[in-house]
């Protein structure tokens, strides 16, 4: 079945007419010019964010640099105390947290948001204010966890925050909570630009770009978005549980009470493995990218590397067990996960293999961004072989918990992640800001660090082999390690002015350089299609691609381009449009118009943060306030920013072809983000049902008798009375459908008092039986499965009234209702939590033969 | 067929991404493959888990081994027959070098066919490396 409109057989352009061309770009300036002066804060387009969110990330690079050196001047030298034990442990975990939370995850998320949409030859991402809002979280959040060193309570417990020690406030103080929570508002945002990155990828590119003609760079963001949302959820919950212990004394981890501290160690690698690859993909794509450029050719085994990416993303969630090796698991157990863990050396391996093909084939430019990729190349193999090893269950046991271990993953985090990073950047330099940096400089800067690196790190692996374990304050000259130590101090100096000099590089002020020549290295992909000096547009025209690397192969595109000869070259309405189009084979489906410059989205992110920051020291008065205050922006936000009736069902899109103005369903970009969020949602759920079942798993006792389980009636009324409340949203969207509006506001308001009875009815049946959290793992479970559903119906009850004054005001009517449709998909994966609570609470431990 | 959440303003544009990806079978493949790997994984891993846990510490590992490797098998199974249909319904074919960049949606099914038949071989050996060790130890 083909519906297809036949893009190739498009009728020709008008002739070109300067005047025009002129009054186009005018109008085009206009909408997406970015407010002028102290204003630019309320920018939302993506160079401004991708901008920013690069520069903090950085900013975040550098400050946990600083920490890692404080780390090496303090093991410089046996016995020395120039930082006290306390200060020492804040260092060690703070420089581990803001690598990986607020640099390698959040880098991605920048650099894709700057290149992505140009990539796609696309003006920008699907929800610009979105990648706003994750901005400005993230940089609140990082500035208070990072920040909280200058008062000496940074978090102390390691980066991986093992309980029992995070878990008793007596062993750690405030530090842990300010993980937790600064940290889960940071994973918000990466679980928002997750999304913002998987719509953009399948909705957004441009007509024609078939999912075989997609760029590489794509898959890898669309593999690595999604296992954001697959990875970070879990982590979520665990921080739940982990801060419901701390502040309210919930039995979860201690075993005193029926918890267990391993469950956190599952929860934290679930998450922390996959991150790894999180992190090591999105720079690989990096080198995917420009590989071809400089080799002058497509990229050998294009379909290998697509496999490799998928693979790398399923395999790399079967390894976490690989950093419990010493917990006293089975041995069985951990035979599977040592298995898997030398498994996905293999899909990493064909990736390299691809790369090192393309190079031999072809004749490769010699150039600074590839003198990055290639020292990358060389580390990461380094640290992937020594992966291999500690994979090996008899070898961790020696290495776990050593310097061995501290050497192999910077060897696969720097080389995997940091040395593509630069190569990218001395890349992307020219078309972020129209100038090129200086190529003696980035020489110099590459040996610098690739030889800083090498003298840092691999004197780690025999420290490690000679019992020095990680996290050790300090040593003594028995010890045998001062020698070593002192390498890596001067090896991690070196380092860091090679890192200097790169800085310098990129900071140096180039206002007066003449700007470079387009497209400067004679790239194929799109991005490099931007006009120099650059138009804050993203794209003059959005054309028809029908090849791998459109500016090789299909001939004057540029021009074409420039002409506005394609899509959308105009913006009469005066508004922000992109063009959406089908996931398979980017049919166009619709033209979309997205919001401009906005404050909603900073007032929302700052509400939220203030929240978070204010519940770590429980003030929970002023953290509620702050929380309707975040609530408030954001419904605002909404209300006056999306699924707007559009003044004309269609418009005129140039090159014969009309397309709607508006769409509701799984063609909208709304639909899909609902549909991605709520799957990390369910994933978090996932993350508490696996804590069910692992309690069940490991302690004998964890289902108590059955006098002392919820009431099996209560739960099976609940549960009818929210299928109840579900029904009628459903029922909702049909009514409102048929021109019912009055009747499709009753059911939807009609709706909240039957989930409350429901929900109502659940708290009843688990306090008549006299369930008490504090006191036993299982009640503990039991109260977080109804909390957790408590909560999600309370942001349903909002949902509700929200959509109901849309149909009341009209802003959601029998033919334009989005928001119902967007509803009625929350809905379906409430109703999906729910039964599987149900089944957790009443139906399993009936199964089990303790039930009444 | 048209979906309940496929209701456009105006009914004039054909099936929008839900149906396609549904009832035509995309995309699906590509997730299914793995996806097989990761239930087998995890299968084999609670076997394991709750057998070692509720049986005594040193129980003998007898009867788990052929489940897991029953599992292997049902798995390794079920990857082949979705191998057949990337070879049949897609026309995904086994080469090195490759080259769909047709512009067509029979290229972008035989691309997806190609990387499908890909993932079937990785997952196979994924799922043998994980049935090894479950042949290996003899106790818990």
């Amino acid at each position: 079945m083909t519906d297809e409109i036949d893009l190739s057989r498009l009728p020709p352009p008008e002739p070109y007419d300067e005047a025009r061309d002129k009054a186009q770009r005018k109008r085009l300036l206009d909408v997406w010019r970015a407010p002028p002066g102290w204003k630019i804060i309320s920018a939302v387009n993506n160079d401004y964010i991708g901008k920013w969110y690069l520069l903090t990330s950085f900013a975040f690079f550098t400050f946990a640099g600083i920490l890692a050196l404080l780390i090496r001047v303090q093991l410089a030298v046996p016995n020395n105390e120039l930082f006290s034990q306390s200060l020492y442990n804040q260092l060690f975990t703070l420089h581990g947290t803001a690598m990986m939370f607020l640099f390698a995850v959040p880098i991605f998320e920048a650099v894709a948001i700057l290149v992505l949409p140009e990539i796609l030859g696309a003006r920008d991402l699907p929800f610009p204010r979105l990648s706003a809002f994750g901005f400005w979280c993230f940089i609140i959040g990082g500035v208070f966890v990072c920040g909280s060193i200058f008062f000496g309570v940074a978090p102390d417990g390691g980066w991986f925050m093992y309980t029992p020690l995070s878990s008793n406030p007596d062993y750690s103080g405030l530090g842990a909570d300010i993980w937790l929570l600064g940290l889960s508002f940071i994973e918000v945002s990466s679980i928002a630009a997750a999304v913002e990155l998987i719509v953009g990828v399948l909705k957004s590119r441009p007509p024609g770009m078939r999912l075989n003609l997609m760029p590489l760079y794509c898959w890898y963001v669309l593999v690595v978005a999604g296992m954001i949302l697959f990875a970070f959820p879990p982590l979520i919950a665990g921080d739940l549980l982990l801060e419901m212990e701390r502040a309210f004394g919930w039995a979860f981890f201690d075993p005193d009470r029926g918890g267990d501290p391993l469950l956190w160690q599952h929860l934290f690698w679930i998450f922390g493995h996959p991150e790894v690859y999180i992190i090591f993909l999105p720079s690989i794509a990096l080198i995917a990218t420009m590989l071809p450029t400089f080799a002058g050719r497509p990229m050998v085994g294009h379909s290998w590397i697509v496999l490799s990416a998928v693979g790398v993303a399923f395999l790399s969630f079967g390894l976490w067990v690989h950093h419990m090796f010493t917990t006293g698991l089975p041995e069985i157990s951990l035979s599977f996960f040592s298995a898997a863990s030398e498994a996905v050396a293999v899909p990493t391996g064909i990736q390299i293999f691809c790369f090192i093909a393309t190079m031999l084939v072809s004749k490769v430019r010699p150039s600074v961004p590839m003198l990055f990729a290639g020292g990358a190349l060389a580390i990461f193999v380094f640290g992937g072989l020594t992966g291999v090893m500690v994979a090996l269950v008899p070898f961790d046991w020696q290495a776990h918990d050593s310097y061995f271990v501290v050497a192999h993953l910077h060897y696969t985090l720097i080389g995997g992640m940091l040395f593509p990073l630069f190569a990218g950047i001395h890349y992307w330099y020219p078309f972020t800001t129209q100038r090129k940096m200086n190529d003696r400089a980035g020489t110099w800067s590459f040996w610098l660090m690739f030889g800083g690196f090498n003298l840092a790190f691999l004197p780690m692996h025999w420290t490690g082999v000679m019992g020095m374990p990680r996290r050790v304050w300090t040593y003594d000259l028995t010890d045998g390690w001062a020698v070593l130590n002192m390498v890596s101090t001067l090896g991690a100096f070196v380092f860091a002015a090679g890192f200097a000099v790169l800085a310098v590089n990129v900071l140096w002020p180039r206002g007066k350089q003449p700007p470079v020549a387009r497209n400067i290295w004679n790239a194929g992909t799109m991005e490099w299609s931007a006009e120099v000096p650059d138009k804050p547009w993203g794209i003059r025209s959005i054309p028809y691609i029908h090849t791998r690397y459109p500016l090789w192969e299909q001939e004057d595109l540029m021009g074409q381009v420039d002409r506005g000869e394609w899509f959308l070259p105009d913006a009469q309405e005066g508004k922000r449009e992109l063009i959406v189009t089908d996931i398979l084979d980017a049919r166009p489906l619709f033209v979309q118009r997205v919001g401009g410059p906005t404050f909603l989205t900073l007032g929302a992110a700052f509400c939220l943060g203030a929240a978070f920051i204010l519940a770590t020291f429980h003030l929970w008065t002023i953290t509620l306030i702050f929380g309707a205050g975040f609530a408030g922006f954001t419904l605002w936000w909404l209300w006056t920013g999306t699924s707007r009736i559009p003044e004309t069902p269609e418009k005129y899109a140039g090159r014969g072809l009309t397309l709607p103005t508006y769409a509701q369903g799984n063609r909208s970009p709304g639909w899909w983000a609902v549909f991605i969020t709520m799957t990390g949602d369910m994933t978090a759920f996932m993350g508490l049902v696996f804590s069910y079942f692992f309690y069940w798993t490991a302690l004998p006792g964890f289902l108590p008798s059955a006098d002392r389980l919820p009431g099996f009636g209560w739960l099976l009324a609940g549960l009818a009375l929210l299928f109840g409340s579900w029904a009628m949203t459903v029922a909702a969207r049909g009514t409102l459908g048929r021109g019912q509006r009055g009747l499709a506001m009753a059911l939807l308001v009609g709706a909240l008092p039957i989930g409350a009875l429901g929900i109502g009815a659940w708290i009843w049946a688990a306090w008549t039986q006299g369930l008490d959290p504090t006191a036993q793992s299982f009640d503990a479970m039991v109260w977080m499965l109804i909390l957790w559903m408590g909560l999600h119906l309370l942001l349903n009850w909002v949902m509700h009234l929200y959509v109901a004054a849309r149909v009341k005001f009209g802003h959601c009517t029998p033919e334009y209702r989005a928001d119902l449709m967007n509803l009625t998909l929350f809905t379906h994966f409430l109703a999906l939590t729910a039964v599987t609570t149900f089944a957790l609470l009443a139906v399993f431990p009936l199964l089990m033969g303790v039930g009444p | 067929m048209r979906h309940g959440s496929d209701e456009q303003p105006r009914h004039v544009t054909p099936p929008g991404d839900a149906p396609r990806v549904v009832d035509q079978g995309s995309v699906w493949i590509l997730v299914a493959v793995p996806s097989i790997w990761a239930a087998h994984f995890l299968l084999s891993y609670w076997v394991a888990a709750i057998w070692c846990a509720k049986a005594a510490p040193m129980a003998s590992l007898v009867e788990p081994r052929w489940i897991i490797v029953g599992l292997g098998v049902i798995g390794a199974a079920a990857i082949a027959w979705l191998g057949r249909i990337a070879v049949r319904r897609y026309g995904g074919v086994f080469v090195i070098f490759e080259e769909i960049t047709e512009s067509s949606e029979r290229g972008r099914d035989r691309f997806i066919g190609h990387v499908t038949l890909l993932l079937c071989v990785l997952s196979v050996v994924a799922i043998i490396f994980t049935v090894i060790p479950g042949l290996v130890f003899a106790t818990c």
